[in-house]
This record gives C-alpha cells, structure tokens and sequence, in this order.
C-alpha cells in the first residue's frame, strides 16, 4: 500500500492593486493606520448599507484567471457566507459559491511547472475581515477583545487547486510561481505583508483530509505540511485513526495542534446576495482583458531566452522574482551586455540577499541600483578592473549605494595585485615608452625604469614583485 | 422533525438563547409555519432558472478611494485606544 | 391661519411660496396635532426637534426671493427602520434603542434637498416585521378611524400619521404589503414602487430581495409629489441600476384603461370588502374603462409560502449583524465569552423577530435549500412570466388590498400564522418586483377598506392614471379625519 499524498491548497490574494475596497471605497492601503480610522459606514456594518461592487476587482479577478488557463463564465454573482465572529462587521463574509450553481469568476483551470501540471478548482472574490487583538497574547486572562476594521473589506482573491501536489517543498515552490504571476499581473504586491497568505489540506493514503491553517509564510506551509506528513504517517503505523479535523500551525513550537474553533461543523447557510445583481459579462470583456494582460512570467523567461540569450535557468531564477526581472531589465538599458548582467545578478547579487522570501522585498537592506550593476560590468568588460575587484566593489555598493567608479577610485589606495590590471598598465607604458622598452631589451638593469613608470600610472599601488615579474615577461614575449 | 435538539441547534446556529418555555411555544409555532412552506414540495419546477435581477460592468463601483467623511465608531459605546472592544474570544 | 393640515401637498408648496402662510406657521399646527393627539395613536417614536427651526429657514430664503425645492414646507414622517442622521433610528427594537445614524438615506437626503421637512419618526413592527405595528418595542400604532383597531403594518405609524393629520405624507417600506396594508386599514394612498425603482441605500434590511421604500399621502397627488422627489437610480444602490430615463410622473386622470379584477381574492374576501371592490370595478367600467374578470393560474397559491420563506431567509440573514459590538445598547462585553455575549445581547429581539430569524435559518441550512428558499426563487420566475404575460392584455389589475377588515389590538397576536395570511393578496407585487397601490376605496362600519392596483415593472405611471380616475370618481369620496 503506498504513501499516497495528497496536498491542495488555498491561496488568498489581496487585491493590494486596488485604490479602495471590494464593496466600498475606502482605501485598500489599511497598513499602518490608527485603528478603525479606514472605515466608512458600509465596511464597518451599520443598518441599512449596501455593498457597491468594486468594478476594478472583477477586471483583476479576472485577469487572474485567465493567467491560470480558467473558465470565465458569462456571468458572476455573490453568496453570503453566514456565520458569527468578531472580525466580521455583518457577522457573513460576502463571498462567491458554486455549490447551488457556478458563480465564481474563474474555474478548471491548471498552471504548468516543470513536468508537472496543477489543476485550478476555481478562482474568487471574497472580502477580507477584520483583524483581532489580544493584548495579553491569546490568553484567558483577557477580559477582552479589541477589533480594528481596517482592513475589513479590502478585496481577497481566492485561488483553490485540486489535491494534485504530492511534495510540500512543490507546494512551496507553486505558490512562489503564483506570487510572480501576481506581481507581473500588477494585482498584487507580494512584498507586503499578509497580501498573500496560504491555507492548506492535506491527506495521506485516501485518508480523512486534515486542514492546515495560520501558516504566516510560504516557508512555514512547507514545515507544516512536513510535519503533518510525519505525524500522519506515525500514527498510521501506530494504526490510530486520523481525524478530518482542522490543525492549527504553531510556529514557535513547529507542529500542528487541533484547532479550538470548530470550524468545520459550521452551516454556512449560504444565500445569494440580493444586493449585488448578478454581473453579466459582455463578449467584448473578456477580449479586452485578453488584450490588457501584461506580459506574464512564463512568457518573459521565453522572451529571455530568445532575444537575451539568457540560459533557461537563470532566466528562471530572474522571472520567479518580479523585482529581480525588473532590476535586470533595467540594468540592461544602461549597458546591454544582458548576459553579463544575468549572471552578475543571478551569481554575485543574489548570494547577498536573505532569503525571507515572502513578505519582504528581496532588496530591502540593499542600496544597489540597476545602474550600478550595469556599470560595473561594463568595467569589467573594458578590463578597467578584474573580476574580482568587481566582487569586491559590489559589496561595498550593496552597502552603501555609491556609484561603482567612485568606490573604485578609493580602492585605488589598496594594493593592486591584479595581474590583468598591471598588465594592462604595462602595456601602456610600452606604448609610450619605446625607447626604454628598447634599452630594458638591452640592459636588464633598464628594466627599472619601466617599473617606475608602471608604479607612477598605478598610483604606486602595483605590486612591485608582479609588476616587475611581468616587465620580465612582456620584454621577452617582443623578441 | 422540529423538535428541542434541532431548535436548540438553530437558536445557537443564530446566538440566539432561548427559554424552555419559548422554545416549546416555539415548536409548535415553526411546525405549523414549516407546514405551509411545505406546500413548495409538491412543485417540480426543474426546467425553471431563479428569479435574479441582472447589471453589466460598465454600472459597477470605479475604483476611487474616498473616505468617509465623519466619524464611524463613534456609534460604538465600548473602545479602547481607537479599537473596538468586544467580548473574548474563547 | 385656519386649518393648514387639510392642505394637499401642492396647495402646501404654493401656499408657502406665495407667503400666504409661513412654513413655520405650518410646522406648528403639525407640530400641535401630533400633541393632541398622538399620545392616543402613538404613531411617532422620536420628533425632530429641528422642524421649527428648518421651516423658518424656508420662510426667510423665501423672503430673500431665492429659490425653493418641489416640497418647501412639506411635513414628512419618516418610517424608522430608515436611518436619518443625527436623529434616532430604532426600528422599533431594543437593539437599537439609542442608534443614531452617522449618515442619511438616499431618500431622506433627496427630501430635504428639496426642502421637505422632517417631522420625525414613525413607528413600525420591529424590524420591519409584521401586518399590525404590534410587534414594536414602543406599543402598537392605534388605527386613527378607530382607536381600539390595529392601524395594520409594519408601516402602521406611516399611515396613521398621515390619516391623523399628523404630517402631509410619509415615507414607509413595504416587503410585502407593509406600505399598502396599513394604508388600506387608515383609508390614505400607499404605494410600493417597482422594485428598484427608489434607492434602499439607507434602509434598514429585513428581506432585500422584496422590499421598497415607498410614498403615503391622503391623495394620489400628493403620492406623485413624493414620487418625484425621491425615485431614480442612485449609485449607492447596485439594484436601482440604469433603470431607463430618471422618471417624471403626472397626475391625470385615466382615459380608457384596460383593467382586470382577480376574482378568487375578491370573491374570498369580507363580504363588506368584496361588495366594495365590485363596486370600484363598476366605477371603473362607467368611466370608459374596459373591465374583464381574470382568474390567476394555480401558482398564486404558493405565493404566500414562497414569500415567508424568502423572507425569513433573508431576515435571519440580515439581522445577524446586531451583536451589540459596532453599535447597540450599554452593555459592557468586559469578561464575557463572545458566544455568551452574542446570545445575551440577542434575546433582546422581540419573539416575532426571533422565530423568523430561526425559521429562516432552517430553510436556509444546506439540507433544505433546495426544497424551500431555491423552489421560492423559482415559484418567483414563474409569477413573473405569467403577469408578464396578463399585462399586455391590461394596464393594471384589482383586488381588495386586504381580504379582511382592520381588526382589534390583541385579536390575532397570538397566532401568527393568521397574520401572516392578511398578506395574501400583497406579497405577490414584492414576489415579482411589480408596483403596487393602495388607495382608499370605502368604509363598512367605519372601518376602512382599500382598494389595491397592481402594474407592469416600471409603470407606476399608470397605476397614478387609474389611482387618480378612482379618485375622482369616487362618490362619497373616502374622506379624512378632521
């Protein structure tokens, strides 16, 4: 009997694209603001609202699905979801439902990695709830709980897929894809935090599903996933049953514990939201969002490879990060040596990047600009430096942000034992020297003036014991 | 059936705490309702769509943020520090 | 000046504006009627104490030789599920005893742009809920004509208002029947309009598939009036969508209208009532109309089921935002377990709004979705299609708007399923999204008696047409307390 796993997911993809919310035109920017101070009489509840329909997020919605290959239908509608909790202002999540009939804006769809294919259930709109605070952490102690509606409202896009992934780390790399197909989409700015979060079910051997949720990063779904993976297994040896129960992650503690809100008992009496008339798509829309659909990530490591000569992988490794692609292209605007700029960053940048991954910016403690990296293979390119050199010099930008000549200028105090740098200063004096290369040729003893004038165009930085080593070689390479 | 167990279940399904008294004048009172939506039953109406009201995109919301002007928690008599205070959780 | 309060509204508005008595003046003996006599009626929850203040506005941007709106001068009761800002709006329920709405109704806004004046707020069955007003947390509204009688509901404050002379005309909201029903019961014209026809932007939710804010006067003109004041698509409401050119109604007396009376509902009625409404139709057919008896296929009989069961789902939907934690009475949630709190704080809801909300939780549940609140939905299509079908034979359609007479405070309330069968003859018009009006069409022992019309989507202008002809026609006119 094998191990068959079976992992799907449940992305929720804030709509950090948008200026205002899903129903209401509060701003959809709610990070760091005073409490309840981005809410307005529609997403905090009051009597006698009614949801007004973000036209902007069905064009984004839709945009999403038709980059995860899904049906869009000829029209979509809105369910309530009802059930009562503090961060929900109407204590029902408006949302979309295909159980009674499809209403969600994308369906059977699939996103290709690799060899392998994952199938989308279905692509929708919902709104985002409010956000809960302990003061004392979640503790009896409180006495209570104090609720900030920010961020009630702001526009969330659902993506569900099959159980088709069998690996957490493949999961963990999906959901990277799905974040660049986001960020190029221009829907969604992964860098900020929550605009992406994940939920996970997972059984093993046709066995009772087991969710997984408050998981805080792409990087703890795939502990999660692992270590619910070990302690499914380990109770099936043990031949205990496996509830289909939903498991909070701890991430101090690394496990999965049962969660204490039964979720999953609920009835959500689901019901078609009257206030939102169904929206009927025109032939016309879905053309002309075919037509706005930014260059999307596959199709830009394709264009890599062809007009840059980029090799598949790092084209791969450029696209995965949005801003990585971006920084590349821009670089390669101010010098177009595409392949050198590729491997500058996918070699040397890179290696000084933390990988906090999602959530963060990947430049966020670095001062570099596109420019920079240009310039400096550009020198390199002109052997004004070397390679290493190069390395050296990229550090201190990362760091401080200065221009790559001017670092390069006050290294100029350091000693050069670069032996493609002094030779190319010995190639010059030769140049300029004629006569003393000719008396060196003569007279070894001449040699020394030629040493001074290389130690006078270095700066008297060359290594004399190279330089002169090199004097030697370049008289007797012209006899 | 409507009997305690479900109208105990539907009262929590909607937080709503009911007596023993009002939920036994309850029951007799949901049957007799439920009874007459009962007549519904005897409809087979398969090749019939649900009534919805329709609207187009063009009608919909543009995405322009505006706040509102005035003050939206100020109707909430518990705060703390601009929060919301509500009740604990667990 | 003598009594001001028989006025209709045009003879208010010019009246003002030609300063043959202020607006104040007005106001006041509004203001003195509600004195005298609402401690009896009880149709006003909170009054507006700016009214006087806002009149003297009117006067002196009149005198000043500026410019005035359709309905200067104008007293307007509103229904208190729709919220007003800065003045209480309860709905009749202890949940919000003391709200105060930071914000207007897209009708209220619409008023007073055109300088009506507020009076106050009138009271209803709580939430909306109910044919009587009895079901209110502040006693029930008392029928002007008699006050041992029911003013019907939920909009029963709205009318009796208006019968009482205690304002020129209301704004009420019917989900099905509660402008018509008690309009019917205080013998004044109600109408629901279309669905979508006049924004809810405002209105308190009870069942929002169905309902709509609609217009009571003493008369059809004064209905118009309102009407054009406050209809139109408003961007705050998705379902008022472009619904066509903005509307303009006229009053005029109908010319040769076709009209068709629903003989089971009549023949099934009071006997006063039946009598009353064949009448009508006589007056109808003497005036050039040409009449027809129609009989409506079975499906109206499962118009009722279908109505409540939509109703209810939707209500316990809607109602469940009141957890007393964004808004509501004091009462602390220190300590509390939110479950404990929620439940606490909701059995302040009276018993009418507790069982609907359960019911409506039980047909919504997953396993009877498809055998109630989806067939309803169904039974909603099928209605619609077969009036769609009886409108190009007519332009409107008669029945009693109630099948009885208004009854005394007490007789039915413990019953509520003989409640919920007055509906009988309104729901339809909510099911299928048609206007509908009441006007009043006679007495028997006193007691009111209306007479409803039903229209086409979008033709209320026709239904002003028949209303008006009645109107004219009828010999006694109904008549109003003096």
């Amino acid at each position: 009997m094998s191990n068959a796993i079976k992992i799907g997911l449940e992305i929720h993809c804030q709509l950090t694209g948008l200026q205002s919310k899903l129903f209401c035109s509060c701003s959809a920017d709610y990070r760091g603001k005073l409490p309840n101070e981005n809410i307005c009489p529609i997403c905090y509840g009051l009597p006698g609202t009614l949801p007004l329909l973000n036209q902007k997020a069905v064009e984004f919605a839709g945009m999403i699905s038709i980059a995860l290959d899904c049906l869009i239908p000829a029209q979509t509608m809105f369910y309530r979801k009802n059930y009562f909790y503090l961060d929900l202002p109407k204590n029902f999540q408006l949302t979309q439902y295909d159980t009674y009939g499809k209403s969600s804006i994308g369906s059977g769809g699939k996103l290709y990695y690799g060899s392998k294919t994952i199938r989308i259930r279905r692509v929708q709109l919902e709104e985002d709830p409010g956000r809960l605070i302990y003061e004392e952490g979640n503790t009896q102690a409180n006495l209570y709980t104090l609720i900030d509606y920010n961020r009630s409202g702001v526009a969330l896009v659902e993506i569900v897929t099959e159980p088709d992934f069998e690996d957490p780390k493949d999961a963990r790399t999906f959901l990277n894809k799905i974040g660049s197909i986001v960020e190029h989409l221009g829907v969604c700015d992964t860098k900020l935090e929550g605009a992406i979060r994940c939920d996970a079910n997972i059984s093993i051997d046709e066995g009772k599903r087991v969710e997984i949720k408050n998981v805080g990063s792409f990087r703890e779904l795939e502990r999660a996933l692992s270590y619910e993976i070990t302690r499914q297994k380990s109770m099936s040896l043990r031949s205990i049953e496996i509830k289909g129960e939903t498991r909070h992650w701890d991430d101090s503690r690394k496990v999965t514990k049962k969660s204490r809100t039964k979720e999953e008992e609920q009835d959500y009496r689901y019901l078609p939201e009257a206030d939102i008339p169904t929206v009927i798509f025109e032939r016309e829309f879905l053309l002309s969002l075919k037509a706005k659909m930014p260059e999307l990530p596959y199709d830009r490591k394709t264009r890599f490879i062809s007009s840059y000569q980029l090799s598949e992988h790092v084209a791969q490794v450029l696209i995965d990060k949005k801003e990585l692609a971006d920084f590349f292209e821009s670089a390669i605007k101010v010098y177009s040596s595409a392949k050198e700029i590729a491997n500058w960053i996918v070699n040397d940048l890179m290696w000084h990047m933390d990988d906090a991954g999602d959530g963060r910016s990947l430049f966020a403690n670095l001062k570099i600009e596109p420019n920079h990296i240009a310039k400096l293979a550009k020198m390199v390119d002109q052997n004004i430096i070397s390679r290493n050199t190069a390395k050296t010099i990229l550090s201190q930008i990362i760091r401080t942000g200065e221009d790559p000549s001017n670092v390069a200028e006050k290294n100029k105090v350091s000693k050069i034992d670069d032996k493609i740098v002094i030779s190319t200063a010995i190639e010059r004096v030769f140049d300029s020297e004629k006569t003393a290369v000719d008396d060196a040729k003569m007279n070894p003893n001449a040699t020394n003036y030629l040493l001074g004038k290389v130690m006078q165009l270095t700066g008297g930085r060359a290594d004399p014991g190279i330089a002169s080593q090199l004097i030697k070689k370049r008289l007797n390479q012209s006899e | 059936m409507i009997d305690t167990d479900l109208i105990k279940h539907l009262g929590f399904l909607c937080r709503l705490e009911l007596t023993d008294s009002e939920i036994s004048k309850y029951i007799s009172q949901i049957e007799e309702i439920l009874a007459y939506l009962d007549t519904l039953d005897s409809l087979t109406l398969s090749h019939v769509e649900p009534v919805r009201s329709e609207t187009s995109l063009a009608v919909l919301r543009k995405d322009n943020a505006k706040a509102f002007e005035g003050d939206v928690s100020e109707v909430a008599k518990n705060k703390k520090d601009g929060f919301i205070k509500g009740p604990r959780m667990a | 000046m003598s009594n001001l309060l028989n006025l209709t509204v045009p003879q208010i508005v010019t009246g003002i504006k030609n300063m043959d008595f202020s607006a104040e003046e007005y106001v006041s003996q509004v203001l003195a009627k509600i004195r005298k006599v609402d401690l009896e009626i009880n149709a006003y929850i909170t009054l507006n104490e700016r009214a006087l203040e806002a009149a003297a506005s009117i006067d002196k941007r009149i005198r000043m030789g500026e410019n005035v709106g359709s309905l200067a001068g104008v007293s307007v009761g509103i229904k208190d599920n729709i919220c007003t800002k800065g003045l209480k709006t309860t709905c009749a329920s202890k949940m919000l005893e003391d709200y105060v709405p930071p914000y207007d109704a897209t009708v209220v806004e619409r008023l007073k742009n055109n300088d009506a004046i507020l009076i106050g707020k009138l009271n209803l069955d709580e939430f909306a809920m109910g044919s009587t007003t009895e079901y209110s947390v502040f006693g029930p509204t008392h029928n002007p004509w008699n006050i041992e009688y029911v003013a019907g509901g939920s909009s029963g404050g709205s009318a009796a208002s208006v019968a009482a002379l205690e304002c020129a005309v209301s704004l009420g909201s019917d989900t099905g029947g509660s402008i018509r029903c008690p309009a019917s019961f205080c013998s004044v014209v109600g109408l629901k309009p279309t669905y979508g026809r006049v924004s809810r932007f405002g209105l308190v939710s009870y069942a929002n598939s169905l309902e709509q804010i609609g217009p009571i006067g003493k008369n059809v003109s004064d209905v118009v009036m309102v009407m054009n004041a406050i209809a139109g698509s408003d961007e705050k409401d998705h379902t008022t969508g472009p619904l066509g050119a903005e509307p303009k109604y006229s009053l005029k007396s109908g010319q040769n209208l076709r009209v068709g009376l629903i003989k089971k509902v009549t023949e099934e009625a009071d006997p006063d009532v039946s009598k009353c409404i064949y009448d009508a139709m006589e007056l109808f057919a003497n005036s050039g109309c040409k009449c027809e008896e129609i009989s409506l296929a079975s499906s109206l009989q499962y118009a009722l089921s279908s109505y409540y069961t939509i109703a209810m789902a939707e209500a316990s939907s809607n109602l469940s935002r009141y957890d007393n934690v964004r808004y509501g009475f004091d009462m602390s949630p220190d300590g509390y377990e939110w479950n404990t709190y929620f439940m606490k704080v909701r059995s302040n809801f009276g018993e009418e709004v507790k069982r609907r909300i359960i019911v409506g939780s039980y047909v919504l549940s997953s396993a009877y979705y498809g055998k109630y609140y989806l067939k309803a939905q169904k039974v909603r299509s099928m209605l619609i299609e077969e009036f769609k079908l009886l409108f190009k034979k007519f332009d409107v359609l008669v029945s009693p708007t109630m099948p009885i007479l208004p009854f005394k405070i007490g007789e039915k309330i413990s019953d509520p399923l003989k409640i919920y069968q007055i509906d009988v003859n309104t729901v339809v018009a909510n099911l299928t999204g048609m206007p509908a009006i009441s006007v009043p069409a006679g007495f028997s022992n006193g007691l009111p008696i209306g007479l409803q019309l039903m229209a086409d989507i979008l033709q209320e202008q026709k239904l002003f047409d028949a209303a008006a002809l009645f109107e004219e026609k009828l010999h006694p006119p109904a008549g109003s307390l003096k």
